[in-house]
């Protein structure tokens, strides 16, 4: 295949056959699907593969070549008889024939049962080389097919472990300057959902197999270095890794970090940014050094630290950094514990990290409905029949009143204006949303989801700049020579990064400082004053043009 | 990108105070940092970013001072210090030390020993300072070790320096730490640091309160990232609505990789002279930006040494000036009434041109050139496809999306940031559940006349369907905040004080493509129920979509049905 593209990073315009899509049905219920023009498990639909949903199946043909985002109507499968086939079928015929749905077909069966739905199809144990159905609509129900994102697969992927919601990585991204033509460390891969939001945060373009080795070239491009130490999270990833066309961007190794450090044969991930998902991050950061690491600064008071084996490492090879030698690395840990916090926080204190912050991000998502109140609306179920005002309360205790009072006098009851019937069937929410509009009655409200994640994780940012050496120092003081003001000297160039008051002021108070200090020869005092003068009038210059 | 510091690149520096400034690093200038000090720019320049350094003392007639860098190990020396000797405690091991901020326990050994001082005896006074304000001014100009002298003066003539207790002692000296010590750190400029400064420093009214957690959220949710077209598959373009003086700009620019000028532009090889290739706009990885006046204003840009506005550009080669695509909502909407894309630029032939003056066949390559970059613009726009949409606008929403949403493609993403919740409040509202199924049930009269193919386009909706319910899925509304937190051994808890104001919300979604003709739906029904009159008080939308169906044109929308319920007692959508 040479057209090698991920539809995360580039859907197209329509689903094609072999990629990833996303069958939404409703919110919070998506399937991921990668989608088939045959069935290649066999799992014995005569429509080929299909989506099996609470709203009804979608064979796979149906989907392949429709544009992203369109709505897509059930077709009738029968779901029955396939469980009383044989089990393996030795051959399957890949199907040629891509079908696309003709939407204006759509047979309307509204009325049909599902059991005389299973009559119409017809008597489906396969047969070998069988020619895959045509798929006919059902009136069951639809969904939209729409292209895979970070977002819609980190809520619907498979999970293996606890995910790094869209906020967290959203703002973990953000934060540690993950950028197209950044190289990532991810360690403690999990779920994925990291994996595939921090692919789309560096992809910079696929390597082409002529520059696998081109380092230069690869580093431009942006990679994702990710660690998983679960032998079938790590295989399952890389499998999805795999067929979501992701592989050349990310680059998933199965490996203890925390023993075994970041380096992938032999070689530098040279990573930007960092980002650590472990139970123990502060095992893994003294991998993360830029220089070999004194074993001493850790091995005193963090018990347990692998500063050995650190220092078993040195002294066989030359040190390897994992970090970008040039540029300053973003760090985060997530870990829910806040005694996983400090320690973590603790280990980067001792190893030279800067920039040391801890945050924990909340998320809400609210739900947005109509609020109806008054004794009108009681018809509505669900509704509590509570007046919507005093005015309302009145009229009707009044009315009871009136009711009780004549039921006493006269005997009489009086007829009740109840309707009888279900206010709840379908034709009468019907009449209520086409005839009432109640979809624009009551107040508008908002209020949080039912359930909210009170607490993800804390998210512990800090930055390691790039080393600098007295020799680097050197170098760049004999390139930009510095030129210091003397008390007496009027070379210097214009000040930068004060504003007019504090100019003026300092202004102010130098020519003070001068008035007292200078009780010299007349003429000196006013050479001096000249000085003054054109000194200030330069600021005011600079400020202008600000 | 972002590994020494450029000459001429803005950085920030961030003061002990925890304040930044906002400088351009102009080669041979010199940099006050205030009450601080002042130092030559050159000392900075091509050196790493994110080092502190310290002002040195002042030598003997000399107005700048040298700069010493301060490794971190310095910088964290007193918390390391500090951790050491609460890891080897030498009383009573088994205490639990508890410490809040501004209430502190008295703990006791088994020997009755004070482990903690309470904050019981200490006097609320700042007149235990016995160091006068003359003094402390006479300590600050001459004193020396960049503040640290002063501050720990300032610590020792304290009269209560013994009564106070580990916690308060700590804060005092962080307390006289921002006021005094002569510290600073080098960072570089971009959209997360930007946004903070704006957010605590400038006026976040500018950015309409727009924090990084919703800027990042809107760069997820509208899915914006690098993507420029391979040769079978077409590459993403999204569209803008800004006014945020183009901080949105930056943050997606940002996420494409087409903020930051590659890293081998050179001030010194700056072009002299107006004369320069311009390259022809870009067809992916493009932002199309909507703005209201007739120039965008995209001010905050120029940190990013991008400014269309001047006639000679800070950085030439600048990838926004073929990747950013500005138009205004005139020459989308009602193009022909733009004097630029309606008067054509007649083209002339190379002998009128050679008779020109020079001046004047100038002014006419800029015009024909700025007619052929507009004409571009608005029909490229016009054609639609976009993959994406983030807007923050103080602007109505739903008037945003009715021009926006037909020049989305299907499965595009759409992320709306509003300060307050009001406004994305009433658009949720727009897509409800119970307004698409009425919707669906009956069109309005205005949108049924209308051909299937234009509907998606040309109905501008009415009094009951401001928008076409249809068109978004999953319209939905959320927020997010981060809380900080101070982690310091012994010590660790949220911060005590944040910035308050809007909160920041946003509004996300999905455009769709509904299926032409009707569309029918009653869900997978296990079982079937008899007796419409007997169903109770909860009535599921599959029981309603089998029992009480007369005809096709009752059938309702899947979704409806089955929300239905759920949308009258709780789900807003």
């Amino acid at each position: 295949m040479t057209s090698h593209s991920s539809p995360f990073l580039h859907p197209g315009a329509i689903a094609k056959t072999d990629r990833l899509s996303i069958v939404h049905l409703k919110r919070d219920l998506q399937t991921p699907t990668i989608l088939k023009d045959h069935d290649e498990d066999d799992e014995g639909y005569s429509e080929g593969k299909v989506v099996n949903t609470r709203f009804g199946s979608f064979p796979h043909t149906t989907l392949i070549g429709l544009p992203w985002g369109a709505q897509v109507r059930a077709s009738k499968v029968d779901t029955g008889s396939r469980g009383r086939r044989g089990q393996k079928q030795e051959k399957k015929q890949p199907q040629e024939k891509k079908r696309k749905r003709d939407d204006a077909d759509s047979t309307e069966h509204p009325n049909k049962r599902r059991d005389s739905e299973n009559g119409d199809v017809a008597i489906s144990t396969p047969v070998e080389g069988k020619e895959e159905k045509e798929a006919e609509t059902a009136s069951s129900g639809f969904i939209h097919l729409l292209p895979p994102t970070p977002e819609n697969w980190t809520s619907s992927l498979p999970h293996r472990t606890q995910v790094v919601y869209t906020p967290d990585y959203s703002y973990i991204l953000h934060r540690i300057r993950a950028r197209p033509g950044s190289s990532i460390i991810e360690a403690g891969a999990g779920s994925g959902s990291f994996t595939h939001a921090s692919a789309r945060a560096v992809f910079h373009g696929y390597p082409r197999e002529a520059d696998v080795n081109g380092t230069s070239k690869e580093e431009k491009l942006g990679k994702v270095w990710s660690f998983e130490f679960h032998e079938q999270r790590h295989q399952k990833l890389e499998e999805e890794i795999k067929e979501h066309g992701l592989d050349g961007v990310v680059q998933i190794t199965h490996r203890d970090v925390c023993e075994d450090g970041f380096l992938v044969e032999d070689q530098s991930p040279k990573a930007d940014a960092i980002f650590l998902d472990l139970p123990a991050p502060w095992l893994a950061l003294p991998h993360l050094t830029r220089s070999s690491p004194p074993n001493a600064s850790l091995g005193t008071s963090e018990a347990g630290t692998p500063a050995a084996n650190g220092k078993a490492e040195a002294s066989t090879t030359p040190f390897l950094s994992a970090l970008n030698p040039t540029k300053p690395v973003h760090l985060c840990t997530f870990s829910p514990c806040i005694e996983q916090v400090q320690r973590t926080i603790s280990a980067m204190r001792k190893l030279g990290w800067v920039d040391i912050e801890m945050v924990e991000l909340s998320q809400k998502r609210f739900e947005v409905r109509r609020e109806r109140i008054g004794i009108d609306n009681g018809a509505q179920r669900g509704l509590q029949t509570t007046p919507a005002s005093v005015d309302e309360a009145l009229a009707r205790l009044i009315e009871v009143e009136g009711t009780f009072k004549t039921f006493h006098e006269t005997g009489e009851k009086v007829e009740g204006k109840k309707d009888k019937g279900n206010p709840n069937n379908r034709e009468k929410i019907l009449e209520s949303l086409v005839e009432r509009k109640v979809y624009k009655e009551g107040n508008l409200v908002h209020r949080c989801e039912p359930e909210i994640k009170t607490h993800t994780s804390y998210l512990v940012f800090a930055v390691l700049p790039q080393e600098w050496s007295a020799e680097d120092e050197e170098k760049a003081r004999v390139k930009w020579v510095v030129k210091i003001r003397t008390e007496e000297g009027q070379e210097g160039g214009e000040v930068i990064g004060i504003s007019r008051r504090q100019l003026k002021k300092a202004a102010r108070q130098a020519q003070k400082d001068k008035a007292i200090a200078v009780t010299a020869t007349a003429n000196a005092e006013a050479a001096e004053k000249g000085t003054e003068e054109t000194l200030e009038g330069g600021k005011e210059d600079k400020i202008e043009v600000e | 990108m972002h590994s020494l510091v450029t000459p001429n690149a803005w950085v920030v520096l961030r003061l002990p105070s925890d304040s930044f400034k906002l400088l351009q690093i102009v080669p041979n200038t010199i940099v006050s940092l205030g009450k601080y000090g002042t130092f030559s720019s050159n000392l900075i320049i091509e050196r790493p970013y994110n080092l502190t350094y310290e002002l040195l003392d002042r030598r003997a007639g000399q107005k700048d001072s040298d700069l010493r860098i301060v490794p971190a190990s310095e910088i964290h020396a007193d918390t390391i210090a500090e951790e050491d000797a609460a890891s080897n405690p030498k009383e009573a091991e088994d205490k639990v030390v508890i410490g809040g901020d501004g209430v502190e326990f008295e703990l006791l050994a088994e020997n009755g020993e004070v482990i903690i001082r309470s904050n019981r005896e200490t006097i609320d006074d700042s007149a235990r300072q016995t160091l006068t304000m003359e003094e402390i001014e006479v300590l600050k100009r001459e004193g020396t070790g960049a503040g640290k002298d002063l501050i720990a003066k300032l610590m020792l003539s304290h009269t209560g320096i013994d009564q106070k207790t580990t916690f308060s002692l700590a804060k005092y000296k962080l307390l006289k730490t921002k006021k005094y010590l002569k510290r600073f750190t080098v960072l570089p400029l971009d959209v997360p640091l930007l946004t903070h400064w704006m957010m605590t420093e400038k006026d976040a009214n500018k950015i309409l309160e727009m924090r990084n957690e919703a800027v990042s959220l809107i760069g997820s949710w509208s899915n914006v990232h690098f993507s420029e077209s391979l040769p079978d598959t077409e590459g993403g373009r999204w569209l803008v609505v800004d006014e945020t003086g183009g901080l949105l700009v930056a943050a997606m620019a940002e996420r494409m990789g087409i903020l930051h000028p590659s890293s081998d532009f050179n001030w010194e090889g700056k072009p002299e002279g107006p004369h320069r290739e311009e390259a022809p706009p870009a067809t992916s990885n493009t932002i199309t930006l909507v703005h209201n006046n007739a120039q965008p204003n995209l001010s905050l840009l120029k940190y990013f040494l991008y400014d269309p506005t001047t006639t000679s550009p800070p950085c030439p080669t600048h990838p926004l000036n073929n990747h950013l695509h500005a138009l205004s909502w005139l020459q989308l909407l009602k193009p022909s009434e733009d004097t630029t894309y309606s008067s054509q630029i007649e083209t002339l032939s190379p002998e009128e041109l050679s008779q020109m003056k020079s001046a004047k066949r100038g002014t006419y390559y800029r015009k024909l050139r700025r007619w052929t970059r507009t004409t571009h613009i608005v029909n490229s726009t016009l054609n639609g496809g976009f993959d994406g949409l983030a807007v923050a606008s103080s602007m109505d929403p739903s008037s945003i999306l009715r021009h926006m949403l037909p020049l989305l493609r299907g499965g595009a993403s759409i992320a709306i940031y509003s300060p307050t919740i009001e406004p994305l409040v009433t658009l949720a509202d727009m897509y409800s559940t119970s307004r698409r199924t009425a919707f669906i049930q009956a069109p309005p009269a205005s949108f049924a006349e209308l051909d299937d193919e234009d509907r998606g386009v040309e109905w501008q909706g009415d009094e009951d369907f401001p928008l076409n319910p249809t068109l978004v899925l999953n319209a939905s509304v959320q927020s997010a905040r981060i809380r900080e937190w101070q982690v310091l051994p012994g010590r660790t808890h949220p911060m005590m004080t944040g910035k308050g104001g809007a909160e920041g919300y946003l509004f996300t979604g999905f455009r769709v493509l509904p299926a032409k003709g009707r569309v029918e739906a009653r869900g997978k029904f296990g079982r079937k129920k008899r007796g419409d009159d007997k169903v109770g008080a909860v009535v599921k939308g599959e029981m309603v979509g089998e029992e009480g169906v007369k005809t096709s044109n009752t059938e309702m929308a899947q979704d409806t049905t089955e929300v239905k319920s759920e949308d009258l007692e709780m789900a807003g959508l």
